[in-house]
């Protein structure tokens, strides 16, 4: 009965470690993503930094695909603006999503964790026997 | 500050099993080489900008009308004269480009290269308390392993 009884726990311990390393997986990839973000963010402010530095009249350019497009000064400022709005939303996006598999993943941690304590007794108590 | 929270933090590193330590150790070397990539980048970058300001002093000091050859490829030049020795445009980044007079195009690759340069300088006090936690976390972990072999 003890002997299946292991078996039982070890199947389960396997399905979670899996669940964790699928979580441990997403974490990453959601890091990576974020740091894509956080150096886009970098650059548009440096960029938003430098368009305040301009005078009014002055000539600004965008480019699109291989062309150089003119842009009124006050455009190029809105775009740029909008653009570090959208990003520091996905931002906060992130942090939030990251935050709850990071939780998750502690809880799967745990839950391992006491499945191997688990597992040790019944293997101590069976060995005794 | 920053000293005695590295102090309270060889403290706990002592208490710490081998397992954590490790963790510990893993975690900061980790940290130092991502700083040391980002160190390298910086430094990259800095002597791009060095090399614009190069080019751009070299530019200024030519005239209206003067030859050039323009390089369309890497490896095909093409003779023009040079029309406007006067405006520079200037990339700053997402696909934005501004149009600048000759100072005002010295003074952005200047002043790139001092946010650069500060950045850089703050990025090497990181690294090297970053670097001091992992060689700290390294020591102890070999005093302990050590220790754990003497015993058994």
């Amino acid at each position: 009965m003890s002997s299946s009884n292991i078996r039982d726990l070890q199947r389960e311990l396997e399905n979670k470690a899996n669940d964790l390393n699928k979580l441990q997986k997403d974490i990453a990839k959601n890091h990576q993503v974020r740091k894509k973000y956080t150096i886009q963010l970098g650059e548009n402010e440096l960029v938003l930094k430098e368009l305040d530095l301009l005078n009014e009249d002055a000539n600004v350019y965008k480019l699109i695909g291989p062309v150089l497009v003119k842009q009124d000064l006050a455009e190029a400022n809105a775009n740029v603006r909008k653009r570090i709005e959208y990003i520091s939303a996905e931002l906060k996006r992130l942090d939030a999503t990251v935050q709850d598999l990071e939780e998750k993943q502690n809880s799967k941690k745990e839950t391992i964790m006491k499945l191997q304590q688990k597992m040790q007794s019944l293997q101590a108590g069976k060995g005794k026997a | 500050m920053a000293s005695s929270k590295s102090g309270s933090g060889a403290m706990t590193l002592e208490r710490m099993s081998v397992e954590q330590l490790k963790a510990v150790k893993e975690q900061a070397d980790m940290e130092v080489n991502l700083l040391q990539d980002s160190l390298n980048n910086i430094g990259t970058a800095t002597t791009r900008l060095e090399l614009a300001t190069t080019a751009l002093n070299d530019l200024s000091l030519r005239s209206l009308g003067s030859k050039i050859l323009v390089p369309l490829t890497a490896s095909l030049y093409v003779p023009a004269t040079l029309q406007d020795p006067h405006h520079v445009l200037v990339d700053i980044g997402t696909g934005y480009f501004v149009e600048k007079t000759m100072p005002e195009g010295k003074d952005y690759c200047e002043r790139k290269i001092n946010l650069l340069k500060s950045n850089f300088d703050q990025l090497v006090e990181v690294a090297s308390k970053k670097k001091n936690v992992a060689d700290e976390a390294g020591v102890i972990l070999q005093a302990k392993l050590k220790q754990l072999a003497s015993s058994s």
